[in-house]
């Protein structure tokens, strides 16, 4: 675990130091019962993770209607991330039932519309997962540093 | 042809005549040829207003939520339309009551951008529900077609960006796509809106962008492919393929049919504990 937890540090820190380098903006739409408390986690437990993430609390996954995702990158975000609670674990019992069916099908919508699949990511995270959440944030940044900026839906 | 409107008239007379509806909704000729308009026949003696050709391209469905309400209305409908018929009874706009369906066999409505009559319209080449799921009359057979499609959007998905980039340009907001859909019922659409303003009414690519794969994902399991919205747009989006495509990717993960009888609740309103996982799972 300690090992684990260096490891992020020190790649998120390579990414903090590299700051005369582009730096992607990431929307991050997380469950407050999950998700949003592993953040908060690993706020707590001194983890270091990117500053890429702007992250908006949803009461569920359940409320997260595909049409935020498509509005972040419709406003030129360069990822949009969704977490969610493990299925089985919602705290209203299916809403993250529910997300996971409009996630599938607004992830093959992107897909259609040309919208590279590493620019949107979708994952279970718990409330005890601070780790996993600093190390999500840190691989997604990574991967969409090497992507580039996004240069927006209307670009031709 | 003129066998099939014959027995349209007929069977509208009789049910207009009998009193059991007191409205018809049907095709009528067109102001040019090639062209066919949606009729209202109201009187059993206007029913030589209704015609049956290959250009009976309209889905009169759209015209139901607001005729059908609170009384029964007869329509004459090919099985795309019927198709729609039954979406929106599932989804409690019309009842199954208030509706005299006078169903039509279908081989296919023709083109009219190409001259003549032969050429069927790129969505009648995907059909493969050409039986009418429910009906009250049925007249005439379908017949297959065995045309191969056309690919109209890039088949890579690296060239679909700037692809639909371009065809959103085009696009001057004037919803007639979504006007002539029948699933589009909503009274207040998100684009009307002002608090939250999802997308702002201006013909820019990205609003045009938020517009359209709204509407996407809004008709997710509910578009039943008639085709209408690529039909009518004036600047030649072919909208129609992101459903279409949304489609298929819903039967082949919920094995879900929109317009099919026998599906009890909207896709999106239910789940299964094995569904597909959409979680990347990266460790």
């Amino acid at each position: 675990m300690a090992e684990e937890t260096a490891v992020i540090n020190k790649r998120s820190e390579e990414i903090a130091e590299a700051s005369d380098e582009w730096q992607p903006t990431i929307l991050g739409i997380l469950c407050n019962w999950c998700s949003y408390a592993g953040a908060d986690l690993a706020g707590s437990a001194r983890l270091h993770y990117p500053e890429t993430i702007r992250i908006i609390r949803v009461p569920c996954s359940g409320r997260v209607d595909p049409m935020f995702v498509l509005k972040g990158f419709q406003k030129g975000f360069d990822g949009v991330m969704v977490l969610g609670c493990h299925p089985g674990d919602c705290h209203y019992a299916k809403g993250n039932y529910y997300a996971r069916r409009r996630i599938a099908l607004v992830q093959n919508l992107l897909k259609s519309l040309g919208i590279p699949e590493e620019r949107f990511h979708f994952e279970w995270v718990s409330a005890s997962e601070g780790n996993r959440f600093a190390q999500l944030v840190t691989e997604f940044t990574e991967q969409i540093k090497a992507l580039g900026p996004f240069e927006g839906v209307a670009k031709v | 042809m003129s066998e099939i409107e014959n027995k349209i008239r007929e069977e509208a007379r009789k049910a207009l005549e009998s009193g059991e509806i007191s409205l018809v909704i049907g095709w009528g000729e067109g102001s040019v040829p090639f062209k066919t308009t949606p009729v209202f026949v109201e009187k059993a003696d206007d029913v030589d207003k209704l015609v049956w050709n290959k250009f009976c391209v309209n889905n009169l469905a759209v015209y139901l939520p607001k005729t059908a309400r609170d009384r029964k209305v007869g329509i004459v409908a090919k099985p795309c339309d019927i198709r729609s018929i039954v979406t929106l009874i599932q989804e409690k706009q019309i009842k199954r009551e208030n509706v005299f369906i006078i169903a039509l066999g279908c081989g296919g409505v023709a083109d009219a951008t190409v001259p003549g009559e032969s050429t069927p319209r790129q969505m009648c080449l995907l059909c493969e529900k050409r039986q009418p799921a429910i009906y009250d009359v049925v007249i005439g057979e379908s017949v297959p077609l065995e045309e191969p499609r056309a690919q109209i959007i890039p088949e890579l998905l690296e060239e679909r960006q700037k692809y639909w980039a371009e065809q959103f340009s085009k696009c001057i907001r004037c919803y007639a796509c979504r006007q002539v859909c029948p699933a589009c019922y909503c009274r207040l659409c998100f684009a009307d809106r002002v608090e939250p303003r999802w997308t702002a009414r201006k013909a820019t690519a990205d609003e045009a962008w938020m517009f359209h794969s709204t509407r996407v994902m809004h008709l997710a399991g509910r578009c039943i492919q008639c085709g209408e919205c690529e039909r009518v747009c004036p600047v030649g989006i072919p909208v129609a393929e992101l459903a279409r495509e949304m489609a298929a990717v819903i039967k082949a993960n919920y094995n879900y049919e929109a317009g099919d009888p026998k599906e009890v609740a909207p896709v999106l309103g239910q789940f299964r504990e094995d569904d597909v996982d959409p979680a990347q799972h990266s460790e």
